[in-house]
């Protein structure tokens, strides 16, 4: 289907449908509310295939450029019928499946995230190691030729206590091997030996977990990619991550500063501060199409995407700086269901700067990388 | 549409012409001689892109932004027609008549000095037209101010007689062009900037080894490239879907990319950039009067604004 047609069709759907998809609960909910919405929008999504548009057909998919599903994505964002910081989970782990897993099993497990069935989530980050992704340790030992043996702590873990399954990046190699020596299992979360420990977050909901380790037995057909080639694996994100993933927060942002300008004071203040951060979402939203449709012509996506990363979070931090500042007490003092979904996003939005690779990582890639300044050490 | 041979040639043979000309007469007729002319009424976002970006890239001088705006309100362009600009920071149509006489107050491009006749846009909402007077009834003064490289003049009339009506005209056109066109001039600035700084870190030793290597001085380079290169997106969204929305959102990110990439580039210089045996001060001073031309980051951010609170929604713009 054309992406034109698709628009058109898919938001006439959205509003013949929109009673059934909306939330039973209202916002911001409990993040078990706000899972529940999302597994049955999925659910519903996938029963009348527009989920399934825009991933290819060898994983239950229809086919059709991957723009599609990133057009559904924000669509459900921009209506408010799903998170898309839990939506875009999809995006950040279905394609993973399709290029690094064996045929049969992307076959089988993809359709489950697709439809609702599932949840899985994405295990890299670990006590020691944040940025410095190649230097992690959790550590999978082959026993026999069938198993790999798993031991070591995961952290931060989005979804984890939800999760049917991980993506899992562990050690193989020495650890001084760094990238070299890292190797991905796709790993379901009731293996014995598997124990999560959800987290609270800033905001109060418990969104992420540790995940612990011991002795977790995976057949070693689960792993994905190479042995010692969890690194591709894991760059493999990037692309998906940058583009679709991003478009879905933008249209997520335009609807944040949507309510804040529904209620804001008409005055020369608002109405800079409200200006400011708008040019700065059309900028991203300029800036996030042509990386969309540079990775839909086949293009390899590489470190010009921290641009778009930046740009992101930047625009995050502003639109929710706009509101704190035009809503005076809201974030702070509002104990109405309006406050706190203000102050629980406020706080969230802080996590743009650091999720995904820091803001800090993004610039040391974009100083190396795209102007070419040499090696910072 | 030009294809991608043409527009190299283009962006070659103008940057040549803008290296070689000395002065902006011979600058403006380097274009003229090209079909810039003919060109803006053919293939104008490819002309008006690459022209502007050129010759802010290179600090040009030229007043073919006179052309730009006189197109877009109808018109067509003549190398012996200025056109009045708004003042600094404004954008409002710089006339007013009563039918007879004309009297207006804005700023003109070194054109002004020469030419046979002053374009005037008068009036506003939609009861706009425009007129022209004899460049004799004009008063002007040379700009000395912040970059006097720049050739802008101050111009008055006062009170004088329309030479010739030149009927309804649409003043919403003539700013979106001149927003787009400067946005693309500050966007060459800003590229020059960010390379003088860049090759001075790579050059430049401090405590025993290139300051590029410091990572303050390389997440300062970073933020300006992430600016710029949102800019660009901005102009190719502005470019697609031609329009007073997309122009002032593609001016405004202009002006505030000049402030960052200026601050950035500056603090990298740092003494070398402070003395002007350095071209980084050219282009520093050109980008604060281009930003101020069409109306600044803040002035433009904050009408829009007042748009979005009006109307109560955020407009989405850009479709996949
Ligand atoms: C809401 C949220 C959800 C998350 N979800 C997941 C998930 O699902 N799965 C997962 O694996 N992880 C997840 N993470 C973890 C996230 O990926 C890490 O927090 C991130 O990579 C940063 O690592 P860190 O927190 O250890 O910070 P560190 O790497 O310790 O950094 C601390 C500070 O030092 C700076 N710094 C570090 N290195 C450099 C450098 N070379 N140059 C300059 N500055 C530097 C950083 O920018 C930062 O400001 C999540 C995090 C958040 C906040």
């Amino acid at each position: 289907m054309e992406m034109a047609e698709f628009r058109t069709e898919l938001h006439r759907w959205l509003d013949a449908h929109a009673d059934e998809l909306e939330p039973a609960f209202s916002p911001p909910g409990t993040l078990d509310e706000q899972i529940a919405q999302m597994q049955r929008v999925k659910a519903i999504l996938f029963e009348a295939d527009w989920i399934r548009y825009g991933w290819p057909e060898r994983v239950g998919g229809l086919g059709g450029s991957p723009m599609l599903r990133t057009e559904l994505g924000a669509a459900l964002a921009a209506r408010d019928l799903a998170d898309p910081g839990l939506f875009s989970l999809i995006e950040v782990l279905a394609p993973t499946l399709i290029d690094f897993a064996p045929a049969e099993l992307a076959a089988e497990v993809v359709p489950r995230l697709l439809s609702g069935a599932e949840i899985w989530c994405q295990g890299f980050s670990e006590p020691g190691t944040g940025s410095d992704l190649a230097s992690l340790t959790c550590r999978a030992e082959p026993e026999g030729d069938a198993t790999w043996v798993i031991n070591g702590q995961k952290v931060w873990t989005s979804l984890a206590q939800y999760s049917d399954r991980c993506v899992l990046l562990t050690r193989t190699g020495p650890v001084d091997a760094r990238h070299r020596g890292i190797t991905a299992f796709f790993v379901d979360m009731d293996t014995p030996g598997v124990s999560v420990a959800p987290l609270e977050m800033i905001n109060g909901q418990h969104e992420f977990a540790e995940v612990f380790f011991d002795n977790v037995a995976v057949p070693a057909d689960r792993m994905l990619g190479d042995l010692h080639g969890g690194w591709a694996v894991a760059m493999s994100i990037l692309p998906y991550e940058r583009s679709s993933c991003f478009w879905q927060r933008i249209a997520y942002l335009y609807r944040r500063l949507e309510k804040l300008v529904e209620v804001a004071p008409d005055d020369d203040r608002a109405a800079e501060v409200i200006g400011n951060a708008f040019v700065q979402l059309h900028a991203l939203r300029a800036r996030s199409r042509v990386t969309q449709h540079r990775l839909a012509d086949g293009q390899a996506l590489g470190a010009e995407t921290s641009i778009d990363k930046v740009l992101v979070a930047t625009a995050e931090h502003a639109t929710y700086d706009a509101a704190r500042r035009l809503l005076p007490g809201v974030v702070e003092m509002d104990d109405s269901a309006t406050g706190a979904a203000w102050r629980s996003e406020y706080l969230y939005s802080r996590a743009a700067t650091i999720y995904g690779g820091t803001a800090e990582v993004q610039r040391n890639i974009i100083a190396r990388r795209l102007l070419d300044l040499g090696s910072d050490e | 549409m030009m294809d991608a041979t043409e527009r190299d040639l283009l962006q070659q043979t103008v940057r040549d012409a803008f290296v070689s000309a000395d002065t902006t007469t011979s600058l403006d007729s380097v274009l003229v001689d090209l079909g810039w002319l003919e060109m803006l009424g053919t293939a104008r976002r490819d002309a008006v892109d690459i022209v502007f970006r050129s010759l802010g890239a290179v600090n040009g001088t030229s007043s073919v932004l006179d052309d730009v705006v006189v197109s877009a309100l109808g018109i067509e362009p003549r190398a012996d027609l200025a056109v009045l600009l708004p003042s600094f920071a404004t954008w409002h149509a710089p006339g007013t008549t009563d039918g007879t006489d004309v009297s207006a107050m804005g700023v003109a491009t070194a054109r002004v000095a020469t030419a046979a006749d002053l374009l005037i846009a008068c009036g506003t909402g939609a009861e706009l037209s425009a007129v022209t007077v004899p460049r004799s009834a004009v008063e002007q003064r040379v700009i000395e101010g912040v970059d006097p490289d720049g050739g802008f003049r101050v111009v008055r009339v006062d009170r004088a007689a329309i030479g010739s009506s030149l009927g309804r005209c649409e003043w919403d056109a003539a700013i979106t062009w001149g927003r787009i066109a400067a946005a693309h001039q500050i966007e060459g600035a800003c590229r020059s900037m960010l390379e003088l700084a860049r090759t001075h870190a790579l050059e430049r030793v401090q405590f025993g080894r290139v300051i590029a290597g410091f990572q303050a001085v390389r997440h300062r380079l970073a933020e300006a490239l992430v600016a710029v290169e949102a800019l660009d997106a901005t102009l190719t969204a502005a470019m697609d879907e031609v329009g007073p929305l997309t122009a002032a959102l593609a001016k405004a990110t202009a002006g505030r990319t000049g402030q960052i990439v200026g601050a950035h580039a500056q603090q990298v210089l740092a003494g070398i950039g402070f003395t002007t045996d350095h071209p980084f001060h050219r282009f520093l001073k050109r980008s604060l009067v281009l930003e101020g031309l069409f109306g600044s980051a803040d002035e433009i951010a904050t009408e829009i604004g007042h748009q979005l609170l009006a109307t109560r929604c955020v407009p989405t713009l850009i479709e996949l």
